[in-house]
């Protein structure tokens, strides 16, 4: 119809306009808002209020004139259009996203369909979706609140409910954390008519029976994540939501039990956005479904009869359909410990693993029980209080992959302090059977007690854990064997079997064939098999495939064969595979860096026999769930191919990172580690000169017991100012690293010269 | 006391009553020329009996209704008939009218004063229809078709709920004439043969239940219902909700509940008519809002025209809008000398700030109107589909029962004119416009 003020009965009209409306959902938003800007800072302020402004500056483009307060504001739905982008978006996100969130809300969101009241699905909601799909890892940085550390959203990291989730002094967006304000914001809303209680009241209740059949802590689930706002302000939209009673209670429900679904079977941690926008997407059917039963009418029987089958249909469907998932999807009981849930499926990356007893002790472990993949345990020490659990999944050989605290009963803020990751973190990667606080481990200053407890039960279980899998005789049996890889062949049924053997830390790594002419089929099992066995017994004195015993007899002939080339007396790495990237670097421990998301990525590259045998992350600064999922899928792959791989979708950076880092660590731009460039010298000083800015860079070097312990510059002539800093600043990095190091920027040409005359000094090999 | 309500819809709208609730109601002269439309009620107009030149009396039949669904009307002033033309009504629709001139004598007929427990079912509605009586909250029903019901009646319910804001008109009679509506009550119930007599109330008039229940103290068989203060408590099917807790049925008349409803004044001048053997030539209207200077409940002639009804209330001041009835179903007055009619129960002279346009920004789907319609409706659907004209829709979602209360359009937040758009809607389908 037309919009000319027109006069009709009723003359009188209640007060409450669109304007109004939109007022109050405003209104009720503060308290999120102000909430984000508690916990994170200015720049929630800054990112809510550019979407905000932005919403409506792009619905004011194209609906009305934008120069006038009235224009730019219009009946205010952009501006809750805005406020919501911006507040479902994490406090971390460069300056162009909720822009760009707000802009794609009103235009594809809205303006597309016809503007207010036409849209079918949520535009702040559309927002997100998009810029999650377009701009994944921005959308998913969480930092925690107040020292913005990068975290994973607790839908990740917590398992059990904490009172911190109520307050919101956890990761997550903007306006999502706090469930006070929420709540501040949600009886508000209700007070004044502005939504109905069968929306949110269907969707937490829903969400919470879900969560609570799947065994996951129902409290958390209603608490953490985007959940709850999503009910109060997002599911509430009127626009998309059932107009009658039924239809909006069942409109709630369904919410609740797709958002529970995305969380536990999707990619995505949070399911919210694609549990409305679907849940959106069924309105007109719902409403369709619920027109209530008018005044005076009433359902005949037949009316209730076909309502009650459908209603039994319905459920049985459903029903039917949880079933099939909990059937292809194997019905995880969650393994709990200390009543905690332990994230076995996250950390072992399969939920097909073993679950076993050995001294006493639960081991769950992918793999098998002679050649473990994955092993997680759970392990105890007695902190300042009272125990500390701690939950532990290491790889193959024991190196530590995953840490966290399960539950302690030392002082909040100080005992407490060790479930941070920036402590925890420190252990990833390491696999030494003993460690030293303030060595291996930085302990935290103020839970010295707690931090030496978590370090000496690391300490037990990773030697307990030696002992479970390998034994105590298992670990010298083979040894003896040079590191490398080795490659042989041997004649199996229908023609040679060509196997290739890594040799690691003296013992067999890994068993690969590389090529054989035996019939498919047949020979799987033994293909398959058989260098799992020879790996795991660290030996080719292992039972032969029955079956394809010519197939498993060549496979045992040609390790044998490779095996004889590792033996101590031939010369090293004479067998080694030509080719790879590492193929012309002596064997040794090289450190590279590369530039990840949030900062450098340092690895150790650990090449014997000309080829890489293993990639260690030594740090990093992205997030750890992206990056790790990353770095777990590229190591293999690139000791596997010995040379760089694609990178990971998903963590593009972090793979980015790694792969620069290793090119860097190969390129020969660092010096090995363990193996300094003085590592072949006597003792005692040595002189050498290099060419400075302006004269020769002259310099004592002093090798004590195989590595350099001091650098004295005994002359220069370049500008003391620059050359001092650079030769203050790259003298105790050449220490630290025995090697030679990046130059310095600011001062390169001082910096060559000390770096040419350190060389000089170590190269002329004589001591004065 | 108990106070009822019906379960489902409704809402609170403003009162506005202040003004003129405790205004004892003022006898308005007559006008010095009546306007007597002959269609003032539901169905058939009726046809003229007298000619130009013919002298009548206060009270003469000058209408005779031919067809059963109709009523005659009266002379509501004595003298000559000057003219029997087309004038404007109320709406702004034309009909014809029978125009007195006033002699100024109000010489009435004589009147026959009977017993009414004497007389049988059809004599009462003999009588009742002779005097013309209609239903006098508003829509104008002839009263005696709904006292011949097709259905055994057991309760005859009187409608003092008066829900819309601003009138107050059946407020004051309840107060002033109690023995009166009581009277009426009876008669009406032994024309139908009912065993008990229940007065609907809003409890925001606590004064007028006092009275009633002082006067029907002795008769066992009526009792006085308070009712919540809601809108639109006065809606006929939401009343028998509430006061006896049955569903008349959709497309149904509360005759098939066992009960029929009257309007307070209806009452009274049934019983003007059956015991005083009075016709229908007067009624009192609220006249009120901000802009008429002396706002008050006046018992008027039947044909003064609205314009003299103003005047005699002190005038107005810059009116934003003139409506005849309630605020909330009443109709826009295009004309001010058009005439009082039978179903007018008020006159608003309704200042700027009193009233809200329909403005018809886009639907947001709030529900609102779905949520505060008493008849259970998707009035935004209907609405909708009237627009479109997809009238065969709108009748299967059950179009036809919307009460037309307003309380849609009251709520809706976008402004929209849902009720007037269901109106037309209704009217489209009435007039065989759907497929079905």
């Amino acid at each position: 119809m037309n919009t000319k003020e027109q006069l009709w009965a009723p003359v009188i009209r209640a007060k409450d306009t669109i304007p109004q409306i939109m007022f109050d959902v405003v209104l009720a938003l503060l308290p999120c808002w102000l909430a984000g800007i508690i916990f994170f800072g200015f720049p929630a302020f800054w990112i809510v209020l550019l979407s905000a402004v932005t919403a409506a500056l792009v619905e004011a483009l194209f609906m009305r004139y934008p120069w006038r307060p009235k224009g730019l504001i219009g009946d205010g739905s952009s501006l809750v259009t805005g406020l919501l982008v911006g507040l479902i978006l994490p406090p971390t996100v460069p300056w162009w996203i909720p822009i760009v969130g707000s802009v794609l809300a009103i235009t594809i969101g809205k303006l597309v369909f016809g503007g207010l009241g036409n849209n079918i699905f949520n535009p702040a909601l559309v927002g997100r979706a998009i810029l999650l799909l377009a701009f994944t890892a921005p959308m998913v940085k969480y930092v925690r609140p107040f020292d913005a550390v990068t975290e994973a959203t607790p839908l990740l990291t917590m398992r059990s409910f904490d009172w911190a989730l109520v307050w919101g002094n956890v990761s997550g967006s903007i306006g999502e954390t706090s469930v006070v304000a929420i709540l501040i914001g949600a009886v508000y809303l209700l007070f004044r008519r502005v939504i109905d209680w069968r929306i949110p009241v269907g969707y937490v209740a829903t969400a919470f029976a879900v969560a609570y059949i799947w065994g996951l802590d129902p409290w958390v689930a209603v608490t953490a994540g985007g959940l709850l706002f999503a009910a109060v302000y997002m599911a509430t939209d009127m626009v998309t939501s059932p107009v009658n009673p039924m239809g909006r209670l069942l409109f709630g429900c369904g919410c609740g039990v797709l958002t529970i679904l995305l969380r536990k079977y999707t990619s995505f941690p949070e399911g919210v956005t694609f549990a409305i926008l679907t849940m959106n997407a069924l309105v007109p059917l719902l409403d369709m479904l619920t027109v209530p039963v008018i005044f005076g009418a009433r359902r005949s029987r037949e009316q209730r009869f076909a309502a009650t089958i459908a209603v039994a249909v319905v459920i049985c469907l459903a029903w039917g359909v949880l079933a099939v998932i909990n059937q292809t999807v194997p019905e995880e009981v969650p393994v709990t410990a200390e009543g905690v849930y332990l994230p076995l499926m996250e950390t072992l990356g399969t939920d097909a693993y073993e679950t076993e007893t050995i001294n006493d002790k639960v081991y769950y472990f992918t793999g098998t029980r002679e050649a473990p993949e994955k092993v997680a345990l759970v392990g105890s020490e007695q902190g300042y209080h009272g125990p500390i659990y701690f939950y532990l999944v290491l790889d193959g050989s024991g190196k530590i992959e995953h840490i966290q605290i399960l539950t302690h009963s030392d002082d909040p803020g100080l005992g407490s302090l060790v479930t941070r990751r920036s402590f925890l973190d420190q252990f990833i990667g390491l696999d030494t059977a003993e460690l030293t606080m303030d060595v291996d481990i930085q302990g935290i200053t103020g839970a010295t007690i707690s931090s030496r407890a978590v370090i000496r039960g690391v300490t037990n279980e990773l030697e307990r854990f030696q002992d479970a899998f390998y034994g105590s005789g298992a670990a010298d049996a083979g040894a003896g064997y040079v590191d490398g890889v080795y490659v042989a062949e041997a004649s199996g049924f229908g023609g040679p079997v060509k196997v290739e053997v890594s040799i690691d830390n003296g013992q067999i790594a890994a068993v690969m064939v590389l090529a054989h002419g035996e019939t498919p089929g047949i020979s799987d099992e033994a293909l398959k098999v058989m260098p799992q066995r020879i790996a795991a017994a660290n030996s080719t004195d292992v039972d032969l495939v029955s079956g394809a015993t010519l197939t498993s007899k060549a496979i045992v002939a040609a390790v044998d064969k490779a095996l004889a080339q590792a033996v101590p007396t031939e010369a090293t790495g004479a067998a080694a595979e030509p080719g790879g990237m590492a193929s012309n670097v002596p064997d040794g421990v090289y450190r590279g860096r590369g530039a990840g998301f949030n900062g450098d990525v340092v690895v150790d590259v650990t090449v014997a026999g000309g080829k890489i045998t293993a990639i260690e992350v030594v740090e990093y600064a992205d997030t750890p769930f992206y990056a790790q999922a990353a770095f777990a899928q590229l190591i293999p792959e690139i000791i596997e191919q010995q040379g760089l791989v694609d990178t990971r979708s998903g963590a593009t950076f972090s793979s980015k990172g790694l792969l620069q880092a290793v090119e860097a660590a190969l390129s020969g731009a660092a010096a090995p580690v363990g193996q300094g460039l003085a590592s072949d010298l006597p003792d005692g000083v040595y002189r050498g000169k290099g060419a400075g800015f302006t004269g020769d860079v002259v310099v004592d070097v002093t090798v004590a017991g195989g590595k350099i312990t001091a650098i004295e510059v005994v002359e220069h002539a370049d500008t003391p100012f620059y050359a001092q800093a650079a030769f203050a600043k790259l003298i105790p990095e050449i220490i630290e690293q025995q090697g030679l190091v990046d130059t310095s920027s600011g001062a390169t040409f001082s910096s060559k010269g000390l770096l040419e005359a350190v060389e000089a000094a170590l190269t002329g090999k004589e001591a004065q | 006391m108990l106070v009822k309500t019906f379960p489902r819809g409704g809402g609170h709208i403003p009162h506005r009553k202040d003004a003129t609730q405790n205004k004892p109601v003022m006898v308005m002269p007559a006008p010095k020329q009546a306007i007597i439309p002959l269609s003032q009620h539901a169905g058939a107009p009726c046809q003229p009996i007298v000619k130009v030149g013919d002298q009548v009396k206060l009270g003469q039949k000058i209408g005779e209704a031919e067809k059963y669904i109709s009523a005659p009307v009266h002379a509501s002033v004595s003298g000559q008939v000057v003219e029997i033309g087309e004038r404007t009504l109320l709406d702004g629709t034309k009909a014809m009218c029978v125009i007195i001139e006033n002699d100024g004598l109000d010489e009435a007929e004589a009147a026959v004063q009977q017993d009414y427990t004497r007389l049988s079912s059809s004599q009462i509605a003999q009588l009742i229809k002779e005097a013309g009586i209609v239903g006098l909250g508003g829509a104008g029903f002839p009263t005696h078709v709904k006292v011949e019901p097709p259905k055994p009646i057991d309760t005859v319910l009187i409608n003092g709920a008066e829900c819309e804001p601003y009138l107050t008109c059946d407020h004051r009679l309840m107060i002033e004439q109690p023995h009166k509506l009581i009277e009426g009550l009876k008669i009406l119930m032994q024309a139908v043969g009912a065993s008990q007599g229940i007065i609907g109330v809003e409890v925001n008039k606590p004064d007028a239940i006092r009275v009633l229940e002082q006067a029907c103290a002795e008769q066992s068989y009526i009792r006085v219902v308070g009712l919540k203060v809601k809108y639109p408590q006065g809606a006929e099917k939401q009343l028998i909700k509430a006061a006896l807790g049955r569903e008349v049925p959709s497309g149904g008349l509360p005759a098939e509940v066992g009960c029929i409803v009257q309007n307070v004044q209806t009452a009274i001048a049934v019983a003007d008519a059956v015991v005083r053997g009075i016709g229908l030539y007067q009624r009192v209207i609220t006249v009120a809002g901000a802009a008429v200077y002396d706002p008050r409940n006046v018992l008027v002639r039947i044909g003064t025209p609205i314009q003299e009804v103003i005047d005699f209330c002190g005038g107005m001041g810059n009116p934003a809008a003139i409506v005849a009835g309630g605020p909330m179903t009443g109709k826009l007055v295009q004309d001010l000398t058009a005439p009082v009619t039978k179903p007018l129960s008020g006159i608003l002279v309704l200042a700027k700030d009193e009233i809200s346009y329909e403005l018809n920004h886009p639907c947001i789907r709030c529900a609102r109107c779905i949520d505060h319609c008493p008849m259970g409706l998707q009035p935004n659907y209907l609405a909708d589909w009237s627009n479109k004209g997809l009238y065969d829709q709108a009748q299967r979602n059950y179009i036809m029962d919307c009460i037309e209360c307003g309380l849609c359009s009251f709520v809706c937040p976008a402004q929209r004119g849902l009720c007037r758009s269901i109106q037309a809607g209704k009217q489209a389908v009435r007039a065989g416009k759907t497929a079905i």
